[in-house]
C-alpha cells in the first residue's frame, strides 16, 4: 500500500511539472504580452525603451529559459505579482480558494442530500410513476449546460421575482462580521449552489438507483429478509451500505472537481472564486496569476483523485493494492 | 372443422414467422423503436438537421438575414416588426436609382405629373420611400406601372421577426437556424474525428499490449484526470498566428471553427480509446481471432477486418453521448467568448451578450438555451435507446 501511494505521488508530481511547462508555453502563445499592454497605454514610448523593458522582463529569451527562471522564482516562495490587482498573488489566492471551496462543498452536500434518498426510493419501487418522472428529470439534468441553468435561475429569481441577488459574493460596502456576515453570504450563495448541484443531482440519482437495484438483487438481502429483520433494517443497514461503494467512487470524482468545476457558474454569477480568477486572468493577460491559479486548480484535481483512490481502497475491503 | 384447421395453420404460421432468422439491423431497429423517448429524440435531431441544412433556403424565403444589423430595431420582442432606419432607406433608394436610371426617371416624371409628390423631380423617389407604408400603398396604386424591383426594395424596409432581434438588431430566428449549422456541425465533426483517433490508439494499445499499452494508457489516464474547462480555456485563448502550423488558417471565416474542433477533439478521444481497448482486450482471446492467425492473417488484417466490426457496437453508443457533450463544450466556450467568434452565429455565442440583456429581453437567453437543451437531450435519449438496443442481453424476440 505504501509503495502504491508513493508511486502515485511521484506520478502526480511528474504530471504537474509537465503540465506547468505546457501551460507556460501555451501562455506565451496568447495574444498580447506584458510589454504590449504598456505600449498601448503609453503612446510616447520609444523603441529603445521597449527593447529595454523586454530584456528587463526577460521576454526576449526562449520559452524554456523563461520557464526555468519562473521555476527558480517560485521555489524561493515568491509567487509573483498580479498586474491587474497590484497585490502579491498569494494574497489574492487565499480568499478566492476559500470561496470556491465553500461553494463546491455546499453544492456537493446539497446534491447528495437530495440525490441519495431519491435514488433509494426510486429503486425500491422500480417502474412506478415516481421512477419515470425522476428518470426523465435526471436526463434533463445531465443534458443541461450549467451556465444555461444559471441564467434561467437568474431570470426566474432575480429578474422576475426579485427575491435573490443576481450575482456577487457579498453585499458591497457592508462590513458584516460574524453571524450577520454569514447570513449575508448565504443570500448570495443560494442560486450558485442550486445551479451547480442540479446537474450533479441528475447523475448521482442514476448511479444511486442503479447500484441500489444491483444490491437489492443480492443473496444477502434475501437472507436478511428471511431472517425476519424489519424492512428498514434490511434496506438501510444492509442494502444501502453496500450500495454506497460505487456511489463513493462517483462522489470522490466529484470531490476532485471541487476547485475547478465551478468555473462557469462563478463566471455567470460573478462569484469571486478561483475559477473566475483563472478566466479573468487569462482574458486580461495577467500572466502570473493565470499560471499560479491554473496550476493550483489542476494539482488540486490530481491530489483529490489520489485521495479518492486511497479512500476507495479503504472503503471496499475487496480491493487490495499490491 | 375448417375453422379449427384455419386457426391451427394461423398458429403454425405465427410460430414459423417467429422462428425465422432476423438480420441484426432489424433486431436493433425493432428494439430501438420500443423506447419512446429515443424515437422522439431521433425525430427531433432529424428535424434540426433538416432545418440547419436548409438554412439558405429559409433565409431566401423569409427575407431575413443572419448578419444584417439594424440599429434602430434592437432587443425587439418576439413576433414584432422592425423598420429600417431612414439613412439606410436613402442609401437603398440611391443604389436603386443608380442601377435603373431610365426606370427611375420615368417614375419620377410620373409622380410629379400626377401631382402626388410636392417636391422637385429628383427627390421624388426619396420622398416616397420615407413615407409610412399605407401612404406608399395608396400612391403606388395610382401609378401606371411600378417596377417590381422598386416594390421589393420598398418591401425590404419592413421585416417581421418571429423571435425578435438581438442587441445589434439581427434577427434571432434565422440566427438560430444558422447557429444550428455551426453548433451541430462542430459537435458531430469533432466527435467523429475524436472517435477515429480513439479507435486507432485504443486498438493499438489493446492489440499489442506490453509497453505500448502501458505507455498509451498512462497518457490517456493523465489526460483524463485533468479538469476540462480550465484547460480548454487556456488552449482556446491561444492566438493562432503564433502557432507555426496553423497560422495559415487565420483570416478565413472558419478559423474559430477549426480551433473549436481541434480543442474538443483533444479531450474527447480518451473515453473512446478506453472503451475500444477494453473491447479488444476481451475480443483478442476469442477463437475466431485464433482461427484468423492460423490462416495466416497479418496484424492489420486482423485489426481492420475482424476486430473493428465487433468494436463498433458499443462505440456508437458512446459516440452519440459524445456528440451531446461536444455541443455543450462548444456552447460553454463560445459563451465565455473563446469559441466561435461573432458575426458567425452559434448557439453559445448568442448567449454571450444575453446576460447583460436579461432585464430588457429575456427571450435572447431562453431561445438559444432551449435549442441547446433540446438537442443535447435528444442525443442523450438516442444514446440511451441505442444502448438498450445494441446490448445483446436485452434483445428479445
Amino acid at each position: 500500500m505504501a509503495t502504491y501511494i508513493l508511486r502515485r505521488i511521484l506520478q502526480t508530481i511528474g504530471v504537474v511539472i509537465i503540465l506547468s511547462y505546457v501551460c507556460f508555453y501555451i501562455m506565451t502563445l496568447m495574444p498580447g504580452d506584458p510589454v504590449e499592454l504598456m505600449i498601448s497605454s503609453n503612446p510616447k514610448i520609444t523603441s529603445e525603451d521597449v527593447a529595454r523593458l523586454r530584456s528587463l522582463y526577460g521576454l526576449d529569451q526562449p520559452a524554456y529559459k523563461r520557464y526555468l527562471n519562473w521555476v527558480a522564482q517560485i521555489s524561493t516562495g515568491d509567487l509573483g505579482h498580479s498586474r491587474t490587482y497590484r497585490v502579491p498573488v498569494s494574497e489574492l489566492l487565499g480568499p478566492r480558494l476559500w470561496n470556491t471551496f465553500f461553494l463546491s462543498m455546499l453544492a456537493l452536500g446539497f446534491s447528495l442530500l437530495i440525490a441519495l434518498p431519491m435514488g433509494v426510493y426510486t429503486a425500491l419501487n422500480p417502474g412506478g410513476k415516481l421512477d419515470s418522472t425522476v428518470n426523465m428529470a435526471s436526463f434533463f439534468g445531465i443534458s443541461m449546460p450549467s451556465f444555461l441553468l444559471a441564467l434561467i435561475l437568474i431570470i426566474i429569481f432575480a429578474v422576475q421575482l426579485g427575491w435573490l441577488p443576481a450575482g456577487g459574493t457579498e453585499t458591497i460596502g457592508a462590513d458584516n462580521t460574524g453571524l450577520a456576515g454569514v447570513f449575508d453570504r448565504m443570500k448570495y450563495l443560494i442560486l450558485p449552489v442550486l445551479s451547480l448541484s442540479l446537474q450533479s443531482i441528475g447523475s448521482f440519482v442514476r448511479y444511486a438507483r442503479g447500484s441500489m437495484l444491483d444490491v437489492l438483487r443480492q443473496d444477502y438481502v434475501r437472507t436478511a429478509k428471511a431472517k425476519g429483520l424489519s424492512y428498514h433494517v434490511v434496506i438501510w443497514k444492509h442494502a444501502f451500505r453496500n450500495a454506497l461503494i460505487p456511489i463513493i467512487t462517483v462522489v470522490a470524482l466529484s470531490l476532485s472537481n471541487v476547485f475547478s468545476g465551478a468555473l462557469l457558474t462563478e463566471t455567470v454569477f460573478a462569484y469571486q472564486g478561483v475559477g473566475k480568477l483563472v478566466y479573468d486572468s487569462i482574458m486580461g493577460n495577467d500572466f502570473n496569476v493565470a499560471m499560479i491559479s491554473f496550476i493550483i486548480s489542476v494539482s488540486m484535481v490530481l491530489i483529490m483523485n489520489l485521495i479518492a483512490d486511497i479512500l476507495y481502497g479503504f472503503v471496499d475491503p475487496r480491493i487490495s493494492y499490491h | 372443422m375448417s375453422d379449427e384447421n384455419l386457426q391451427k395453420t394461423q398458429a403454425q404460421q405465427d410460430i414459423l414467422k417467429m422462428e425465422q432468422p432476423q438480420p441484426l439491423w432489424k433486431m436493433i431497429v425493432t428494439q430501438f423503436a420500443e423506447h419512446r423517448m429515443a424515437v422522439a429524440g431521433v425525430i427531433t435531431i432529424v428535424f434540426f438537421i433538416l432545418l440547419a441544412l436548409s438554412a439558405d433556403l429559409i433565409s431566401w424565403a423569409t427575407g431575413l438575414h443572419p448578419h444584417r444589423q439594424n440599429v434602430s430595431g434592437r432587443y425587439l420582442l418576439p413576433f414584432s416588426h422592425s423598420e429600417v432606419g431612414s439613412s439606410e432607406k436613402e442609401t437603398a433608394v440611391e443604389t436603386w436609382i443608380a442601377n435603373n436610371t431610365e426606370l427611375a426617371s420615368q417614375l419620377q416624371a410620373e409622380l410629379v405629373s400626377k401631382g402626388l409628390i410636392a417636391v422637385p423631380e429628383d427627390d421624388a423617389l426619396f420622398e416616397v420611400a420615407l413615407m409610412p407604408k399605407e401612404e406608399i400603398a395608396g400612391i403606388l396604386t395610382q401609378l401606371e406601372m411600378v417596377p417590381s424591383s422598386f416594390k421589393t426594395m420598398l418591401d425590404d424596409f419592413k421585416k417581421y421577426h418571429p423571435f425578435g432581434t438581438d442587441e445589434v438588431g439581427r434577427d434571432v430566428f434565422i440566427r438560430l437556424i444558422y447557429g444550428a449549422r455551426v453548433s451541430i456541425g462542430v459537435g458531430i465533426l469533432s466527435t467523429l474525428v475524436a472517435a477515429l483517433i480513439g479507435l486507432m490508439i485504443g486498438s493499438l494499445a489493446g492489440f499489442y499490449g506490453g509497453w505500448i499499452d502501458s505507455l498509451l494508457m498512462r497518457v490517456t489516464d493523465a489526460l483524463l484526470s485533468l479538469p476540462l474547462i480550465p484547460v480548454m480555456i487556456v488552449i482556446a485563448a491561444v492566438d493562432l498566428q503564433k502557432v507555426p502550423l496553423l497560422a495559415q488558417y487565420v483570416g478565413s471565416g472558419y478559423e474559430s471553427i477549426i480551433k473549436m474542433v481541434l480543442i474538443i477533439c483533444l479531450f474527447s478521444w480518451m473515453t473512446v480509446a478506453r472503451l475500444v481497448r477494453g473491447s479488444i482486450l476481451s475480443l483478442k482471446e476469442r477463437e475466431f481471432i485464433l482461427a484468423a492467425r492460423t490462416v495466416g492473417c497479418n496484424d492489420s488484417t486482423i485489426i481492420f477486418r475482424h476486430l473493428f466490426p465487433n468494436v463498433i457496437g458499443p462505440m456508437i453508443v458512446s459516440l452519440t453521448l459524445g456528440v451531446g457533450s461536444s455541443i455543450i463544450f462548444e456552447a460553454a466556450l463560445s459563451f465565455l467568448g473563446l469559441g466561435i467568434m461573432p458575426p458567425m452565429a452559434s448557439w453559445g455565442n448568442m448567449l454571450t451578450n444575453a446576460q447583460e440583456m436579461i432585464y430588457k429581453n429575456v427571450w435572447l437567453t431562453i431561445l438559444p438555451g432551449t435549442m441547446i437543451l433540446l438537442t443535447v437531450v435528444s442525443f442523450n435519449f438516442m444514446g440511451d435507446g441505442l444502448q438498450s438496443a445494441v446490448d445483446p442481453k436485452s434483445i428479445r424476440r
